[in-house]
């Protein structure tokens, strides 16, 4: 026997409060592996972008298109060494087999060599660029949509009436965990040049500029949005992060609160912890008394409820983390990824089970402080006159 | 008895409660010398202060003033960490109510105060096995308390008493919660510890029939010994 025997039997002395505590705690380190987990999934794309991208939109809304001939200009722009441009389609599948993906216009002679979180072989391109209705997907899409290369797909939109029939000419790969396996490219021009779309004729919906050297980017979109300045659509020029963090603008205050969120939890895991403890000391006082009667120095006491307190935290931490990796990491995840939408790479970090399992302890330190330290300052005979 | 030297020493105590800002004094102008091998019982009428007297010695608590000498040393000097660990070498305690640690077996109960040693886990052992079979339990190390019937607690509570050899073995009503059949086992084996093992005992006790074990009886009745 040692001193540790005594604080691990006292672990389960009231077996179904300790169980309670445990489960508590493992649910607090589970919820905030979750929220934390979302919030770091919601800014993989923007903590991913690219630093030598830069992204030019209409300066009143992304919504509002701009003429197609300022590509042009912004490729004399000294620095941007390639441009592109896209088009918002609002696809939808008349099937209703995915609730939702994303649907581009692309220019098929640049999109790839700007976009190169997106690859495809050069046949591919070859044949894009020789097929006016050609589509490439990515391969989740193309599995949900269940079409293969040379198949027919037809595409509803939100904003263009009808059915479009496009050719599948190629499956693009992916090359970053939190690049869009779901998203639909087909050819600007097929858009333009179809009567439907009139009312968009020769018109862009964003632009993205490769630029030499990231560390002027400022500079370079302070020029490109000068060049525009006369103009009667004026143009915001960004860097990829902040364009992407543009879209979460309005999600970004409900990260905020789950950011909160999830600290609260904790701090009710903490309380919890906590009033466990208090409730232990207090039935353990007389106990406590008989141990300071024998010899035991204050310490031994402090550690025994901290010792207590640490143990229930880190085994409840541990199911926790254990609970979120079979949830998250296994459960949730392929679903998530699989629906494509807001979140491309939904695992919980191992670093974040670090964090979450560190958070745990440390809180049962607090947690167990006045506990303990109370404890501790106990007067012998008053803790051996306690009965109950 | 007399011509032993005194284990403990007590002159001028005083020992004043407060209730609020209201002095309550429990022991006045007390001195009392307990030779060294003697078992005395210190009987008295309920709040007469004899567990306060009692804890005095045991150096659980201090006098409002006067002096404690225990064993050579000078109590009212010490702190509360040197009296903790002066306590450890030198008390052994008997409580009323046995006050065992439920969680843990005899053995592991009588371990206790070794643990605060610097003997290894087989020596500790070792000291259990030799207290266990001195109080005659033995076969029930690996018994919890709950599985003891109350004068075997209370053997087992005297064993953790004695294992690390203490100079003397305080014991508060230690036959309070016993019938009277455990009371005399008890009492019997208190009596060996005294005349075999040469402890000094100093029991605190309502009941006469243990107070007739001990060598030297004395009375308190408020604050003072008579």
């Amino acid at each position: 026997m040692n001193l540790a025997t005594y604080a691990r039997r006292n672990l389960f002395r009231r077996r179904g409060r300790t169980i309670l505590t445990l489960i508590a705690v493992a649910l607090a380190v589970l919820i905030f592996c979750f929220i934390r987990t979302a919030i770091v999934a919601w800014n993989a794309g923007v903590d991913e972008a690219a630093t030598d991208r830069l992204a030019t939109r209409h300066k009143v809304s992304i919504t509002m298109q701009l003429p197609k001939h300022y590509i042009d200009d912004i490729r004399q722009v000294p620095d941007v060494k390639a441009s592109t441009w896209a088009n918002w389609f609002g696809a939808k599948d008349p099937k209703k087999r995915l609730p939702f993906f994303a649907g581009f216009a692309v220019d098929q002679d640049t999109w790839f060599d700007v976009l190169d979180e997106m690859q495809v072989t050069p046949d591919v391109l070859a044949t894009w660029k020789q097929t006016p209705n050609g589509a490439i997907l990515g391969d989740k899409l193309a599995h949900a949509l269940e079409v293969s290369v040379g198949d027919k797909l037809v595409i509803n939109s939100d904003i263009y009436p009808g059915d479009w029939e496009f050719k599948v000419v190629g499956i693009y790969k992916a090359m970053r965990k939190t690049a869009d396996r779901n998203t639909l490219l087909f050819r600007w021009d097929f858009l333009n040049n179809d009567p439907r779309a009139a009312f968009s004729k020769e018109k862009i919906g964003w632009m993205v500029s490769r630029i030499t050297d990231s560390v002027h980017s400022a500079d370079i979109s302070r020029r490109i949005d000068a060049k525009f300045d006369t103009q009667d659509d004026q143009t915001q020029t960004m860097s990829e992060r902040a364009f992407q963090l543009s879209f979460l603008g309005g999600v970004s205050a409900i990260l905020s609160v789950f950011a909160i969120g999830s600290l609260v939890i904790l701090l009710i895991m903490t309380l919890i912890l906590g009033n466990t403890l208090a409730m232990n000391v207090r039935e353990r006082t007389h106990e406590y008394g008989v141990l300071r009667a024998i010899g035991f120095p204050p310490g031994h006491i402090l550690g025994f409820i901290l010792g207590e307190s640490v143990l229930v935290a880190l085994v409840g931490g541990l199911i926790g983390i254990g609970v979120a990796f079979l949830v998250i990491n296994l459960g949730v995840s392929p679903a998530l990824e699989e629906a494509g939408g807001p979140f491309q790479y939904f695992r919980t970090p191992g670093y974040l089970f670090g964090v979450a399992l560190a958070a745990a302890v440390g809180l049962g330190v607090v947690a167990g402080a006045i506990p303990a330290f109370l404890g501790a300052r106990l007067k012998v005979t008053d803790a051996l006159r306690r009965l109950d | 008895m007399s011509e032993n030297p005194s284990i403990v020493t007590l002159s001028g105590i005083n020992k004043t409660f407060y209730r609020g800002k209201e002095p309550i004094p429990v022991l006045e102008n007390l001195d009392l010398d307990v030779p060294s091998g003697s078992f005395e019982a210190l009987m008295g009428p309920s709040g007469s202060g004899k567990s306060t007297l009692l804890n005095i010695i045991a150096g659980l608590d201090r006098p409002t003033s006067g002096t404690v000498k225990v064993a050579g040393d000078d109590l009212t000097a010490m702190s509360d960490g040197q009296l903790a660990k002066w306590r450890s070498q030198t008390i052994g305690f008997v409580f009323q109510s046995f006050n065992l640690i439920p969680v843990l077996t005899a053995a592991q109960n009588v371990e206790l105060p070794l643990l605060l040693t610097q003997l290894s886990g087989p020596e500790r052992k070792k000291h259990v096995e030799t207290a266990l079979r001195i109080v005659g339990l033995e076969d029930r190390m690996h018994h919890y308390p709950r599985q003891l019937s109350g004068g075997q607690e209370q053997r087992v509570a005297i064993a953790r008493a004695i294992v690390n050899d203490p100079k003397i073995i305080v014991a508060d009503e230690p036959t309070g919660d016993l019938d009277r059949k455990s009371a005399d086992d008890v009492l019997i084996l208190m009596d060996r510890l005294n005349k075999e093992l040469h402890k000094t005992i100093f029991m605190v006790t309502h009941d006469p029939a243990a107070a007739e074990r001990a060598t030297v009886r004395r009375k308190l009745d408020k604050g003072a010994l008579q």
